[in-house]
C-alpha cells in the first residue's frame, strides 16, 4: 500500500479537521493513565517512546459497562428499548502496535458463534493508526508472541517518527487507504526507502521465550507443582484483567432496576475475582488464587490458541507493570520455557 | 540484612514459625512480596527501600497454618495495620511472630532508585520508622532528607473548594474507575468474607463501573475505612487509574484525630473507634 | 422545571421507638406538616448504615433526613450513641465529596416530640426546597436509566 509523509503539524491540522467532520479522534492521555477522547489536537499525546498508558484501548471497542437494553412494564407486558445506537466514527491516533494488534484477537472471540454487534460496530466506525514503538522495559515481551514494535496487526496505518521530526505514514488497509484519501492536503506522497525512523533509545524487549515451547508445556502440565506457590502472593484483584488488551470476560447485570424498569448492562469481569466461577450452590470450581492464575496463563497461552489459532497477549506488560505484588507474565513464560 | 536472613533462618529452622511473609529481590532493584517455607528460602529474603508492600494484607489472605505462628516482615506503618486487626479481633498476637525492621522510608515507584524525589507520600509524616511492637527487629535508623508533603497541601486545597469543585474534582477521578477492586484487595482492613459490591441481593452497589455506581463504591470504600484506615496508601499504589483514593482516607483520619483523639493502629488495647462511643461526643449538627 | 415550582423529594430515616412515634404523634395531634418526606422505619439510628442514604440519593432523593432518640434514651441502650460517631464521620465526608451538608439532616426527635418533629421536618423540607433539586446526583444516574429519545 501507499506511503506518505505527514509534518507534526500536519498532523494536529489533520486532527482537527476530522474533529469538524464530527468524528472521535482518540489518544493517549497526558497522564499516561488511558486512552481519552480529545477535544482538540493540542490535547494529543503522540510519543513513541512512552511507556504504554495504564488502561489499554480496549475500552473504546469493548468499554467497561455498556447497556444492551432497558425494559419497562408497560400496558400490554413488558416494552424493550434499545440501547442508543453505535454512530460515531472514531479516529485512534497513536496506539501502540500491542494496543493495535488485540484488536483482531478480540475480534475473533466477538465473532465466534454470536456476533457481537456492538464491538462490531465499533471496530467498522474505527481507524486504527498506530505508532511505531520505541519504547521496551523489563515487562514488555511483544518479540516473543510473534508481534515486535512495528507490527502492523490491527492497524489501518501506521506512523514512524522520522529523524527530522515529521512521520512517515505507511497505509497498512483499504479502510486506511480511504480515510488519508479524505486528508491527503496533508500528506506528502513518498517511497518506502524514505523512512528514516529516529533510534530508539530502548533495546528490544530482554524478556525472551519460545512460545510453541511454552504452549506444549502448558498443553502437558496441568497439575504440575509449579503451579502450586504462583498464586501465594496474588492478592486477588482484577487489576492484570483490565489492563489487558486482550481480557474480554465480562458479566451481565440488571442496573438501576425496579418491579417496573431498569437495564441490562454489560460489565468487566475478571477470572481472577472469587465470584467469577462460584455456583449457586456455593460450590467454586477454582477456589483459590492459584487455581485463578493458572486459568489466567492457561487461558492466554494455550485454551485461546487451540481455539483460534492465536495467542490471548500481545505482550505489551501492563498487567507486571501495574501488580501490586511484582507477579511478572513474562518471568513466568521464561520459567517455563526453562522447564 | 544479613541479620534478617539469620531471624528467619533461626525461626524455620526450630519450628517457631511455619513460614515468613517477607520480600524477595525482582528485577532490577524492585522488591515483592515473598514467602519462605525453606531454610533455603530464607536465603532470599530481603529489606530495602524497595519494600513497598504492606504484607500484613496476608494474614486474612492466607491459610493459617496448623501448626507455628506466621512470620511477618513488617514495617513500622504497615505494623499498625497487624494492630488493628488485633484490635478488631481479626488476628492473635500470640500467632503472629513479628519482625519488624528499623525503616528508612520506601521508595514512592518501585522500579526507579531510591532517592529523596522518589520516596512514598505515607513516609512524609511517618512517625514509627523505630517499631513499637514486635519479636525480632534489626537495622538502623539513618538520617532521611524528606521533600514535603505534597498530599496535605492537596487534601487542604480540596477542602478549600465549593461544593460544586469538590463533586467535580471527585466526579473526574472516579469516573476512571474501572471497578478492578484493586484497593479492597491490597487492603489489610478490607477483610469481609463476602463484600458489601459483592451482595447481590439486595444489591447496594452497582456493579456497573459506570459514574454512578464508581461514586457509590469509592464512597462506600471509604466509608467502611473510616477511623479504621492505618494509611499504608496501598490502595493508591495499586489502583490502576491513579485515583488518589488515600486523599479521602488521609481527611478522614485527620478527622478521627481532630474530633475523636483517634489514631487508628496505634494500640491493641485501645477500643476501635466505631466499636465504642463516649457521652460526650461532639453532636451539634445534629438538630 | 421552575425553581418555584420545585418540590424536594425528601427521604426520612427514622427509629422505630422514637421518632417514627414522634412523628405518628404529631398525625394523632393534627398537627400540620409539609408532604414531601416518606418515612422509612428502621428498629434503632444504630441500624441505618450510611449505604441507605446513598442509595436513596440515588433513587431520586433531593434530601436525607436521619433520626431517631435522644442520647440516654435508645432502646438498645446504646445504638444512637454509636451513630452518632457514624453520622458525624458520614457527614465530613459526604463534604469532602461534594455533597452539600444542606441536604443530609439529623436529629433526634422523641416519642413525645410531635411539635419538635413537624419543626424538624418542616425545617428539613424547607432547607432543601432552596437548595433545589439534586441535579449533581440525577446526572451521575443518567447512564443506567432508559434514553429519552
Amino acid at each position: 500500500m501507499k506511503d506518505y509523509i505527514i509534518t507534526a503539524e500536519n498532523i494536529q491540522l489533520l486532527v482537527n479537521d476530522v474533529l469538524k467532520q464530527g468524528w472521535d479522534v482518540v489518544s493517549e492521555s497526558k497522564t499516561g493513565v488511558n486512552f481519552n477522547a480529545i477535544k482538540d489536537a493540542s490535547e494529543l499525546a503522540i510519543k513513541s517512546d512512552s511507556k504504554p498508558s495504564k488502561l489499554s484501548m480496549k475500552d473504546f471497542f469493548f468499554p467497561k459497562t455498556e447497556p444492551l437494553f432497558f425494559y419497562r412494564q408497560s400496558h400490554d407486558g413488558v416494552e424493550l428499548v434499545d440501547a442508543s445506537p453505535i454512530e460515531k466514527k472514531t479516529l485512534f491516533l497513536g496506539a501502540k502496535p500491542c494496543d493495535a494488534a488485540a484488536i483482531p484477537v478480540l475480534s475473533k472471540v466477538f465473532n465466534w458463534d454470536y456476533k457481537d454487534e456492538f464491538y462490531n460496530k465499533r471496530v467498522e466506525n474505527s481507524v486504527v493508526v498506530s505508532l511505531k514503538c520505541n519504547y521496551s522495559d523489563d515487562y514488555c515481551f511483544c518479540t516473543s508472541i510473534g508481534l515486535s514494535q512495528k507490527a502492523e496487526q490491527g492497524s489501518d496505518a501506521m506512523l514512524t517518527e522520522q529523524q527530522d521530526g515529521s512521520y512517515f505514514l505507511h497505509i497498512v488497509t483499504e479502510k486506511g487507504d480511504e480515510f488519508f484519501k479524505m486528508y491527503s492536503q496533508y500528506l506528502k506522497d513518498t517511497q518506502a526507502e524514505n523512512n528514516k525512523p529516529v533510534e530508539s533509545k530502548y533495546p528490544e524487549p530482554a524478556v525472551k521465550f519460545d512460545q510453541g515451547k511454552v504452549k506444549g508445556w502448558l498443553d502437558a502440565n496441568f497439575e504440575h507443582d509449579f503451579w502450586n506457590n504462583l498464586g501465594d502472593v496474588c492478592l486477588g484483584c482484577g487489576q492484570c484483567t483490565f489492563v489487558c488488551p486482550t481480557c474480554h470476560c465480562f458479566d451481565i447485570v440488571d442496573e438501576n432496576c425496579n418491579y417496573h424498569e431498569g437495564g441490562r448492562m454489560k460489565n468487566w469481569d475478571s477470572c481472577q475475582l472469587c465470584l467469577f466461577t462460584k455456583h449457586a450452590s456455593g460450590h467454586n470450581p477454582r477456589d483459590g488464587q492459584t487455581k485463578r492464575y493458572r486459568q489466567r496463563i492457561q487461558h492466554k497461552f494455550k485454551y485461546y490458541e487451540d481455539k483460534f489459532n492465536e495467542v490471548l497477549c500481545t505482550g505489551c506488560g501492563r498487567c507486571t507493570r501495574g501488580c501490586g505484588v511484582g507477579i511478572d507474565i513474562g518471568g513466568i513464560m521464561e520459567r517455563i520455557d526453562k522447564f | 540484612m544479613a541479620e534478617l536472613k539469620e531471624i528467619a533462618k533461626e525461626l524455620l529452622t526450630s519450628g517457631t514459625v511455619a513460614y515468613i511473609i517477607g520480600y524477595a529481590s525482582e528485577k532490577n532493584d524492585k522488591t515483592v512480596p515473598f514467602i519462605a517455607r525453606t531454610v533455603e528460602d530464607a536465603e532470599k529474603l530481603v529489606f530495602t527501600h524497595h519494600s513497598v508492600n504492606n504484607l500484613s494484607v496476608y494474614l486474612k489472605r492466607i491459610k493459617k497454618p496448623e501448626s507455628g505462628k506466621v512470620g511477618l516482615v513488617v514495617k513500622g506503618c504497615d505494623l499498625k495495620a497487624v494492630v488493628a486487626l488485633i484490635q478488631e479481633s481479626q488476628s492473635k498476637r500470640e500467632d503472629i511472630y513479628i519482625i519488624s525492621p528499623k525503616c528508612n522510608t520506601v521508595v514512592s515507584d518501585n522500579t526507579k532508585p531510591w532517592n529523596k524525589d522518589n520516596i512514598a507520600s505515607k513516609c512524609l509524616s511517618c512517625e514509627v520508622r523505630t517499631p513499637s511492637l514486635f519479636d525480632a527487629t534489626f537495622g538502623e535508623i539513618e538520617t532521611v532528607e524528606l521533600p514535603s508533603d505534597e498530599q496535605i497541601e492537596l487534601i487542604k486545597k480540596v477542602e478549600a473548594m465549593s461544593t460544586s469543585e469538590k463533586w467535580e474534582f471527585w466526579k473526574n477521578e472516579f469516573e476512571k474507575c474501572v471497578k478492578c477492586y484493586a484497593c479492597r484487595q491490597a487492603c489489610p482492613l478490607c477483610y469481609c468474607d463476602q463484600c458489601i459490591v459483592d451482595k447481590a441481593s439486595p444489591r447496594w452497589i452497582d456493579s456497573s463501573a459506570t459514574v454512578q455506581g464508581n461514586f457509590a463504591w469509592n464512597m462506600i470504600r471509604a466509608f467502611h475505612l473510616s477511623g479504621r484506615c492505618i494509611g499504608c496508601e496501598e490502595c493508591n499504589r495499586v489502583c490502576p487509574v491513579d485515583i488518589p483514593l488515600s486523599l479521602l482516607n488521609r481527611k478522614m483520619s485527620m478527622f478521627a484525630v481532630s474530633e475523636y483523639d483517634y489514631k487508628a493502629g496505634t494500640s491493641i488495647e485501645e477500643p476501635t473507634l466505631v466499636g465504642t462511643y463516649k457521652l460526650t461526643d461532639n453532636e451539634d449538627f445534629i438538630k | 422545571m421552575a425553581e418555584n415550582s420545585f418540590e424536594p423529594k425528601i427521604t426520612a430515616f427514622v427509629c422505630n421507638w422514637c421518632t417514627y412515634t414522634g412523628a405518628d404523634l404529631a398525625g394523632t395531634s393534627r398537627l400540620k406538616q409539609q408532604t414531601n418526606a416518606r418515612l422509612i422505619r428502621l428498629p434503632c439510628t444504630g441500624r441505618i448504615d450510611p449505604v441507605f442514604i446513598m442509595k436513596a440519593f440515588q433513587n431520586g432523593a433531593d434530601g436525607v433526613l436521619v433520626s431517631g432518640c435522644h442520647p440516654g434514651d435508645c432502646h438498645y441502650n446504646a445504638g444512637n450513641f454509636h451513630a452518632r460517631r457514624r453520622w458525624a464521620m458520614f457527614k465530613e465526608m459526604m463534604d469532602f465529596l461534594g455533597i452539600d451538608n444542606k441536604r443530609l439532616h439529623f436529629s433526634w426527635v422523641s416519642a413525645s416530640e410531635g411539635k419538635k418533629w413537624v419543626d424538624v421536618i418542616d425545617g428539613v423540607i424547607n432547607t432543601v426546597r432552596e437548595q433545589g433539586p439534586f441535579t449533581q446526583y440525577k446526572d451521575i444516574n443518567k447512564e443506567t436509566e432508559i434514553p429519552v429519545k
